[in-house]
């Protein structure tokens, strides 16, 4: 933090965003209700966490003449904590033709035509974990930024100026903010992470004119709520984790927020928590004006192996035995394939998408119910690495299928502590064997996998730059391999139809949108944003 | 995450200058979860540090005060909240905000000297500041040891029946081992852990090869990289080949670790434990 500091002095307002030939940016929370086409407004394009677009300007027959446009290559931030050079890991936003996008302490504002900076907004941390930052939040012409250190920051979306700032979390007890938020109406929903130190989730909705706390919502219960008879005791849940650091998603006619929830604490060692530990490790319903709980579903009952469940849950809407249904579905972490109902939480569906065999059944509610010999031990268990993790997976209502780029593979986990008092992750976990990454197509109202591409790999996938995916109405799942290569599949059929080299593997979320008529692609590989469409 | 710091590190530097790292892979980082692969090639100093740096962790805790401290709290403290301040009548101390907010003592010595008497938390006014400030290091030693998993180490993961081990390792291994093979096995490795990842999980370079068919004949060699369009191959000769996966270029590859794998995917938890106290007995 302090390197990065010193190497980059505070630039503001380069140039204005808003200029005689430039609108000023204002997005309506309103339009985000609705599927982009000219803007991708929110972290997932709108509120669905489909990343599914209806353009079609690019297609499957015009794919050769696809190109990239301009690349935005950060060379002026240095070294980050941990990272020799900063890896984007956001998805970008644009509104009102002006492309943001961030790194860790770190908001651009991009002339989405050109690539040329606009602006800057650089912030100074004292603390806090610089591992990603997944991008910013619009509501009306206020941008919202989180830092490491656990600060929300809200700027003039036309200048890069701060408006204001709130402090939420205290870095100190090793809480750190990656995520972007999300605006819902006059909301800005703000979730953190931070799992060193045994200490509980919660989410925070501000007002995004003052900054004002409207509610928090803790991931683990309290005094008086009958889900405290999933821990042992009041301290042990209120230490239980349960981080809230990837965007939910929303519905704005039940005006419920769905929030995947991270790992339960102390995070391997699981002796001193016995009980299923709610509601850490599911996904959540709350009310998006009180964030009271309307219903959760836990995906990793009693986790001992970081099955951190926070991979985006996707809303879709489909017919069931006739009778359309509000669904959500998520590719957890753990494994499984979760379909739910979204308006009461039943399951339809649970089922494993990748092999694994630390599961001995389900409960009457659908829930896994893991096998305690996979525990991890002191002589060491064996059990799979996370079969997902934070890159997006993608919905196409065209398909009716769920894609995502799952890990198959599995690790050593040993118990570091076992005391029956352990504190922080109390144990290790190390991969062994071939692990391989393989794009899944999935039929979400049976689990089954359609087609799927195991991409080949001498070398083991890593999952801190795993490639997102976008889907469109051309039949496109665009995303990537770890070996650089930007990858266009055929939606239906999951067949290769173009590929490019890249500098760098793709790095965080992909979007596109319309722009003076002509449709691009942008997303972030390392330590550039690549903006592609069709050559004239 | 034992591994975390450089784990970034690496994959920084992998996405800038397009290396491919086939071991160094990190482990459980905070956030990414238990990573495929890992490789302990940093003095145990070195991780601590590295992770400490990466999750941005406060001051370090001075080692000799906490020394210095660990009998003072266990006399004064201990009872009430446990030898390694974990709790026991008393609150844990691990997650305090007391304790957090303090960096070397400054704020903590204030609070102990006054204590909190409503709450039961006697005041020890009479203690001088370096035994107070001694006590605050030993507090944040024990939180160091719980936040820094660059601090973690293993426990003594010999835990299998040795007997058993070695029915097995005669009954399963040997149509393509030979005793020869697991001689010794034990002493060329630096750890029991070590020796339990090797012997489930055999270095892979340059265990796999590749015949690559192309018009122009057979290139075969040993396999260096292969994507969905790319195939890289080192022949006798030394020389490396990379050809463009193109239709009507055909890859077949030979991985010696296939048994391996296939072991990795169905090893039960007593098994691996029996065979690795029967291997560690090959000194």
């Amino acid at each position: 933090m302090k390197l990065a500091a010193g190497l980059c002095v505070a630039v503001v307002g380069a140039s204005l965003a808003a200029s005689p030939d430039r609108p000023a940016v204002s997005v309506n929370p309103g339009d985000i209700e609705k599927p982009p086409v000219t803007s991708w407004p929110t972290f997932n394009g709108d509120y669905t966490g489909q990343r599914f677009s209806s353009l079609t300007q690019i297609s499957p027959g015009n794919l050769n003449q696809l190109a990239v446009q301009w690349v935005y290559r950060i060379t002026d931030v240095g070294a980050q904590r941990g990272a020799p050079v900063p890896i984007v890991k956001c998805t970008p936003l644009l509104a009102s033709g002006v492309l943001y996008f961030t790194i860790p302490d770190h908001v651009w504002a991009l002339d989405p035509r050109t690539g040329k900076q606009l602006w800057r907004y650089d912030w100074v941390d004292h603390g806090g974990h610089l591992i990603g930052q997944r991008g910013v939040a619009i509501w009306n012409s206020t941008l919202f930024f989180l830092t490491p250190d656990n600060w929300l920051i809200a700027l003039d979306a036309n200048t890069g100026k701060e408006l204001w700032k709130k402090n939420y979390a205290d870095a100190r007890k090793q809480y750190f903010s990656t995520a972007a938020p999300l605006v819902v109406r006059n909301h800005v929903i703000v979730g953190v992470g931070g799992d060193a130190m045994d200490m509980p989730g919660f989410l925070d909705s501000f007002d995004p004119e003052t900054g004002d706390l409207q509610w928090t919502w803790w991931s683990t219960p309290r005094k008086g709520d009958p889900a405290l008879k999933t821990w042992p005791n009041e301290a042990a849940s209120e230490h239980g984790g349960g981080m809230t650091w990837m965007p939910g998603t929303y519905d704005p006619g039940l005006n419920l927020l769905y929030w995947p929830t991270g790992n339960t604490n102390p995070v391997f060692a699981g002796q001193g928590r016995p009980g299923a530990n709610l509601w850490a490790e599911s996904i959540v319903a709350l009310d998006a004006d009180t964030g009271k709980l309307k219903w959760y579903f836990q995906v990793s009952p009693h986790d001992t192996h970081d099955f951190d469940n926070t991979t985006a849950p996707i809303l879709f809407d489909r017919a069931v035995e006739e009778k359309p249904r509000k669904l959500v579905a998520q590719a957890a972490r753990n494994g499984f394939f979760i379909t739910l109902d979204r308006v009461t939480g039943k399951h339809l569906v649970v089922r494993p998408y990748v092999p694994l065999d630390y599961s001995s059944g389900l409960s009457a509610e659908g829930e896994p119910i893991p096998i305690p010999d996979k525990d991890p031990s002191v002589g060491g268990s064996i059990n799979i690495v996370n079969a997902s993790n934070w890159p997006a997976p993608a919905y196409s209502p065209k398909s009716g299928l769920f894609y995502v780029n799952a890990v198959e593979g599995k690790a050593i986990y040993y118990l570091t502590d076992n005391s029956d008092k352990p504190s922080g992750y109390g144990g290790t976990g190390a991969g062994i064997g071939h692990a391989v990454r393989v794009l899944k197509a999935i039929d979400p109202l049976t689990g089954n996998i359609v087609w799927e591409h195991a991409y080949p790999n001498l070398s083991e996938p890593s999952t801190t730059t795993g490639p997102s995916i976008l889907t469109t109405a051309s039949n496109l799942v665009i995303s990537g391999d770890d070996q650089k290569d930007l990858v266009i599949f055929a939606a239906d059929s999951g067949k290769i139809l173009w590929h490019h080299e890249l500098n760098a593997n793709e790095s965080g979320g992909i979007i596109t949108y319309q722009l003076d008529g002509k449709q691009y692609i942008v997303f972030g590989a390392g330590d550039s944003l690549y903006a592609l469409s069709l050559a004239p | 995450m034992r591994y975390g710091a450089w784990a970034a590190l690496l994959i920084g530097s992998l996405a800038h200058l397009g290396v491919i790292a086939a071991t160094q892979q990190p482990q459980a980082s905070t956030q990414e979860g238990v990573q495929p692969q890992g490789n302990a090639n940093r003095s145990a100093a070195e991780r601590a540090a590295a992770t400490r740096t990466f999750l941005g962790l406060g001051a370090t805790p001075d080692r000799a005060a906490a020394a210095r401290g660990a009998p003072l709290f266990a006399r004064i403290c201990g009872f009430c909240h446990g030898q390694t301040a974990r709790g026991a009548t008393g609150p844990s101390l691990i997650t305090s905000d007391r304790v957090l907010e303090d960096d070397h003592g400054e704020h903590l010595s204030v609070f102990l000297r006054k204590g909190s008497p409503d709450k039961g938390m006697p005041a020890f006014a009479a203690m001088e500041d370096k035994q107070l400030t001694d006590i605050a290091e030993f507090l944040h030693l024990q939180v160091e040891e719980v936040a820094n998993r660059g601090t973690y180490q293993v426990l003594n993961i010999v835990v299998g029946n040795a007997a058993k081990g070695k029915i097995y390792v005669e009954t399963r291994c040997m149509s393509c081992h030979n005793e020869k093979d697991f001689a010794h096995l034990a002493s060329r490795v630096r750890s029991p852990e070590q020796l339990q990842r090797y012997w489930v999980w055999p270095a892979r370079d340059g265990k796999i090869t590749a015949d690559v068919k192309t018009p122009d004949g057979t290139i075969s060699g040993r396999l260096e990289g292969i994507s969905d369009f790319r195939v890289t191959v080192v022949d006798a000769a030394g020389a490396t080949r990379t050809i463009d996966r193109k239709p009507g270029i055909d890859v077949q590859i030979h991985d010696s670790l296939a048994a391996h794998q296939k072991l990795v995917k169905t090893l039960a938890n007593g098994d691996m434990h029996d065979v690795t106290a029967y291997l560690e007995t090959l000194k």
